[in-house]
């Protein structure tokens, strides 16, 4: 395959994935573009269908089926699809409540050594 | 509890004296821990005197989580305690990462919105934390409780500010009491990360104007226009001069096929902003879409003439506004 088709088909499989994401009435200007603090560029809209299809496969990596996946980030705004494309890894996932008892009892201990005096 | 089981049979006097260790948790935050906990610190001055007081909201319900989910069980939590008639099984599906073992707290905001809510994150302060349960608004909050990755979702449905403490539903304690020092000190790891999720007919008691309307655009996003709708409704109610507002509540109308609705708005809108060019665009589409292409092509010509970051999208409803006109 040459470089041109190589290109051509990852344009392809981007705008088959972004296609469900992209909800607009048309001639109707949208209000996440209106609450948004710059108004869309063509770019920015680029971007966008990018960061939405690297988290969707991100989250396939992290156990999701695509499908689920691609409707976890139907519901996530452009600006929190942003803030999570490339650094899902880094960002906490709340999970456990093990630690508490060990804090808890760090912190008890300190008070009734402190009470005791 | 294992606390407490540690304590009594260190003697039984420990119990008792359950108030004074509450007390001492205060002296220690005055005095002492100052800088490791600077908001219980400061929270006398910070937090308005009407709500020095003892709030819980006793009829959160309660669904302990099974291991790693704590996620859906705190938005299961906070859900339910909005009418939502929702499992954390039902959840898992929804907010819980397999390879994770936990869920982002992107995705809690996220899926608050999938159930029709709208999902806020607070502003990261002890006082607005209160403030909320105080309105009646059990809060989602992000702690670390282990040294390095022990991040963990609770949800907090009361507090006693006399006594500096802290009570949640957490895990699989149904009224966990964590003095406000021990709460601040696993829950500033997060940034002091803390969300609502509130029906669209209600405003947290601390909503900030833009970050609110944000926070409504994207359950508009989320693809439920009904909820938005009375989103938008409500929030106008309380901010009647946010053009964007008036916009987003047209814009629902015209999802739901209420173009006479949208209209209303938007003329309204379109009085006291003449200027706004997305208000302009909006209206002339949806005049148009009621076949009256000759009542919108003056709206949208007006529009043209401001200029703006819109154009382009002001241009194409002209074109298409004159297309339909010449097929006449």
């Amino acid at each position: 395959m040459n470089v041109w088709a190589k290109t051509i088909c990852r344009l392809l499989i981007a705008l088959m994935v972004w296609m469900p994401f992209q909800i607009a009435t048309a001639g109707m200007i949208g209000t996440d573009q209106v609450v948004a603090s710059s108004p869309q560029a063509d770019r920015t809209a680029v971007l966008n269908f990018l960061n939405r299809s690297d988290v969707a496969g991100k989250l396939q990596t992290l156990g999701l089926d695509p499908s689920t996946a691609k409707d976890r980030v139907g519901a996530m705004t452009d600006q929190e699809v942003q803030s999570l494309a490339g650094r899902i890894e880094a960002m906490p996932a709340g999970a456990s409540d093990a630690g508490v008892l060990l804090l808890i009892i760090l912190v008890a201990a300190a008070v009734w050594w402190f009470w005791q005096r | 509890m294992v606390v407490l089981a540690a304590l009594s049979t260190s003697g039984r006097q420990a119990l008792k004296n359950a108030r004074c260790i509450a007390g001492v948790f205060i002296l220690l935050a005055l005095c002492g821990c100052a800088g490791l906990a600077p908001q219980t610190a400061t929270l006398r001055e910070t937090l308005a005197p009407a709500l020095h007081e003892r709030f819980e909201l006793t009829q959160v319900p309660f669904f302990p989580q099974s291991e790693y989910q704590c996620g859906p069980a705190a938005l299961a939590t906070a859900l339910a305690a909005s009418g939502v008639k929702v499992t954390p099984e039902e959840l898992v599906p929804e907010v819980y990462l397999p390879e994770r073992k936990g869920s982002l707290q992107i995705e809690m905001l996220a899926a608050a919105r999938r159930h029709g809510m709208v999902s806020y994150q607070l502003a990261p302060r002890f006082g607005d934390l209160l403030r909320e349960i105080a309105a009646g608004n059990p809060v989602i909050v992000l702690q670390n409780l282990g040294l390095r990755d022990g991040w963990h979702y609770a949800v907090a449905i009361g507090y006693d500010y006399d006594w500096g403490k802290l009570y949640l539903r957490s895990g699989e304690s149904k009224r966990q009491v964590l003095p406000f020092v021990v709460h601040e000190l696993v829950w500033m790891r997060s940034g002091y990360w803390a969300m609502v999720a509130l029906p669209p007919d209600r405003v947290p008691a601390t909503a900030d104007e833009s970050r609110w309307l944000s926070a409504v655009a994207a359950l508009e996003r989320a693809g439920d226009p009904r909820a938005a709708r009375t989103a938008y409704e409500t929030f106008l109610k309380r901010w009647p001069a946010n053009v964007n507002a008036a916009v987003g509540l047209a814009n629902t109308h015209h999802a739901l096929g209420e173009l006479r609705e949208a209209e209303t708005v938007l003329r309204n809108a379109a009085r006291d902003n003449p200027e706004s060019v997305i208000v302009l665009n909006n209206l002339a589409q949806t005049l148009s879409d009621q076949g009256r292409d000759s009542e919108a092509l003056p709206v949208i010509e007006r529009a043209a003439a401001l200029g703006g970051p819109f154009s382009a999208a002001v241009e194409d409803t002209k074109r298409a506004i004159q297309q339909r006109l010449k097929k006449r």
